[in-house]
């Protein structure tokens, strides 16, 4: 174990661990900023009423509701070989990308239809009756209050989304993990490789979910009038 | 596009595929419910412990919550042997699936436990209620009415989860996909109907929990 340590704190080492952890923030960065524009277009389609735009709410509602019900690691799977029937030569990390991006839209949108709902009825009713088209009432109406619901709930699936990425590892993608693999099979004692792939984890995860409570609680305070 | 779906080729496997929903099911069963006693446990040491046990119970939370699952579980099974303890698959999918479990499941269980209010409790105290009757009538309805929809969502959760045990070789649904998948090359095939499979799976277990609620605790719960 000691010997481990050794062949660990070499700087060649952490900077390759440390190339894992970036791949692995910039997963989750794509992943989050599609998972939020896709998961609120999904959402709205989804709120939305009028019998011409049913099929569209019926398609985003079982792209959501299967999406959610099947487990990362098959998506990535299905994904991966789907991609390789297509292009031969997939790049693994666009296959890795297009799994977490299907994944974090399908969550992102429950999370944006809880947000869309939470504002109450009698607003929408005062809205409609001056006229306003659906765009402008979520626009002006439901989102600069939807977004306190949404986001302390978007930032806690954040929190668990960065550590479902370790899986892409399994499909051959760079990221944290990979690297912590890699140097496991390079002959470095798993025991310490894989406690600082976890230190390393919980370094991304722990300022994330601190942040998340933070804002929650902020966000939950009652407004008041003046500075 | 070399690549054509034959459905023919995997259909003598699909009965063994499809058998894989055992494991997957039993193992949802016994992880949830471990976590849920354990996290329960955690929930009240972290409310009614003294000021050390209580920090204690806050740490285990932050570290398993904070965790990835899949790391544990590979450390568990890998890391561990070189100091020689030697874990069996089963065993190491239980052992990193509760830990982590545990955590979510005190943080959800803790929420429902301060969602009680003093004033009820006190309303049962001056109606005469024994400490067991205020449990049972006051606080557990409480606490099963606003944790019962996080609840089924972690099940569902725990569900998919156990996929990941497939990857230091439990059996289940996705582990028996791989197993075919390298027999035959039928990927695709494979892992859609193991795909159909955990739909159909959760589906089934989010209108059951739906139904449970309802019928004992008469609280109402979307499934869709």
């Amino acid at each position: 174990m000691i010997d481990g340590l050794e062949a660990l704190v070499k700087p060649s080492t952490l900077m390759f661990l440390l190339r894992g952890a970036g791949m692995t923030l910039l997963l989750t960065a794509i992943g989050c900023s599609v998972g939020l524009l896709a998961g609120f277009v999904l959402a709205y389609v989804r709120t939305g009423s009028g019998w011409v735009f049913a099929p569209l709410r019926w398609a985003a509602t079982l792209f959501v509701e299967v999406f959610r019900r099947i487990p990362f690691l098959v998506t990535l799977f299905l994904v991966l070989y789907a991609a390789q029937m297509v292009v031969p030569r997939a790049s693994l990390f666009w296959v890795a990308v297009t799994a977490i991006c299907l994944m974090s839209s399908a969550y992102m949108a429950e999370i944006m239809r809880a947000g869309l709902q939470s504002v109450p009825r009698a607003q929408l009713d005062a809205a409609i009756v001056l006229n306003f088209s659906r765009w402008q009432l979520t626009r002006m109406v439901v989102l600069p209050q939807a977004w306190k619901v949404i986001l302390p709930s978007a930032i806690a699936y954040i929190v668990m989304f960065v550590k479902d990425t370790a899986l892409a590892s399994q499909a051959g993608v760079f990221e944290l993990m990979f690297a912590g693999k890699a140097l496991a099979n390079r002959g470095i004692d798993p025991f310490v490789v894989f406690g600082a792939v976890l230190l390393a984890y919980f370094a991304i995860s722990w300022p994330l979910a601190r942040f998340g409570r933070y804002l929650e609680v902020r966000l939950s305070r009652p407004v008041t009038g003046g500075k | 596009m070399t690549y054509s779906l034959q459905f023919g080729q995997i259909m003598r496997d699909i009965p063994y595929i499809l058998g894989g929903a055992w494991p997957t099911l039993w193992l949802t069963f016994v992880i949830f419910f471990a976590a849920a006693a354990l996290g329960l446990f955690i929930a009240l040491v972290r409310l009614r412990g003294g000021p050390v046990t209580s920090r204690l119970a806050g740490l285990w939370v932050t570290l398993t919550t904070n965790s990835p699952l899949f790391v544990i579980l590979f450390f568990l099974f890998n890391g561990l042997p070189n100091c020689g303890i030697l874990l069996s698959p089963i065993a190491a999918t239980l052992i990193a699936f509760i830990a982590i479990s545990s955590g979510y499941l005190a943080e959800i269980q803790r929420g429902g436990i301060q969602s009680v209010r003093q004033s009820e409790l006190d309303a049962a105290e001056t109606l005469g209620m024994s400490r067991w009757q205020t449990v049972r009538h006051v606080i557990a309805r409480h606490v099963i009415k606003t944790v019962s929809p996080a609840l089924s969502n972690f099940f569902i959760f725990t569900m998919l989860g156990t996929s990941m045990a497939s990857l230091v070789g439990v059996n289940e649904l996705t582990g028996r996909a791989i197993e075919v998948t390298s027999r035959t090359f039928r990927s695709i095939e494979v892992f859609s109907i193991v795909a159909i499979a955990y739909v159909v799976l959760s589906l089934a277990a989010s209108m059951a929990l739906a139904l449970v609620g309802r019928m004992l605790f008469r609280v109402r719960m979307r499934v869709v």
